[in-house]
């Protein structure tokens, strides 16, 4: 028999420094991902991870792109539902803040609702979110899971 | 229509692609590692899908399409990810992605750029994300957010 998830649960994973190999990898795979030919293709300077054209830019260093901590959100509700929350749903995430080189983040869902539909899934709501460890949030969002019956 | 040159170009109406491609396990496997995501449906250990996040970069393959002559003058601030997922996205079967530029505004002395992407099976026509995308074209305030996007 499958756990239920009532509304308030909560689920964290450990803090991450946003490292600038972090910010870096996700600005390689870019164009990996375009050209799939089996290797690494970085990027011209971007204002993920090079702190002059980050300047250039008016910031005052390189920020992480957001969709790290999109990424991270999706990690959380794969580790908590299984492949169904990359599967049918909704994930809608928005940035409200920077996120500089080595600040931690914590990345953080909580249910906000559950029911069962007549397919006999399982349907959760979540607030998803990333914050510092200050508390302080950077990204916000919310979550729609379809947990099918098991 | 906008589309032909600069990104920052893009206005509303504008379409981009379609595009075929085909999910490859390398690119999933090289994604998740990029984004520390190494759960089995990932890895291929058993059946392989790919994270729907990667709707992402569809943007910019049909950014890359439509808009050869790059970026434009200034960096994008990607500011949110909206994706409503219908089914897994499959590894190895074709994919058909096309863009349509749905809103360009300002709001506060900042341009808006919404995009919305729509996923499917290239074969049979099969919805598999819709997605809404929202960028900023120009962030030179000292305090504007978020998540960056690109050069």
């Amino acid at each position: 028999m499958s756990t239920r998830f009532e509304p308030g649960t909560q689920f964290r994973l450990p803090p991450r420094p946003m490292t600038r190999e972090r910010m870096r990898w996700y600005v390689d795979i870019q164009d990996t991902v375009y050209y799939d030919d089996g290797r690494i293709h970085p990027q011209p300077p971007t204002i993920h991870d090079d702190d002059a054209y980050a300047k250039k830019q008016g910031l005052p260093g390189i920020i992480a792109d957001g969709m790290i901590s999109t990424n991270w959100i999706l990690s959380l509700l794969v580790d908590v539902f299984g492949p169904d929350a990359a599967s049918r749903g909704r994930l809608r995430t928005k940035y409200i803040a920077p996120v500089y080189e080595d600040q931690v983040l914590i990345t953080c869902a909580s249910v906000a609702s559950v029911h069962d539909n007549e397919q006999g899934e399982t349907l959760y709501q979540l607030d998803v979110w990333c914050e510092d460890d200050t508390g302080k949030k950077v990204t916000v969002g919310e979550a729609r899971v379809h947990s099918a019956a098991r | 229509m906008a589309t032909g040159r600069f990104v920052t170009d893009l206005d509303r109406g504008d379409v981009m692609g379609p595009v075929d491609y085909t999910m490859s396990r390398f690119v999933v496997r090289e994604y998740c590692h990029a984004v520390e995501m190494h759960q089995p449906c990932f890895q291929g250990i058993d059946a392989q899908i790919a994270p729907p996040t990667l709707v992402h970069l569809d943007k910019l393959r049909l950014y890359k399409h439509a808009c050869p002559a790059g970026t434009g003058p200034t960096a994008r601030l990607h500011i949110e990810y909206d994706a409503t997922l219908h089914a897994a996205v499959p590894v190895g079967v074709p994919l058909r992605v096309k863009g349509t530029v749905t809103d360009r505004f300002m709001k506060r002395g900042r341009e808006y750029v919404l995009v919305h992407i729509d996923l499917r099976t290239a074969g049979d026509d099969r919805l598999l994300i819709d997605y809404r995308d929202t960028v900023i074209l120009a962030y030179k305030g000292k305090d504007d957010a978020a998540g960056g996007e690109k050069s």
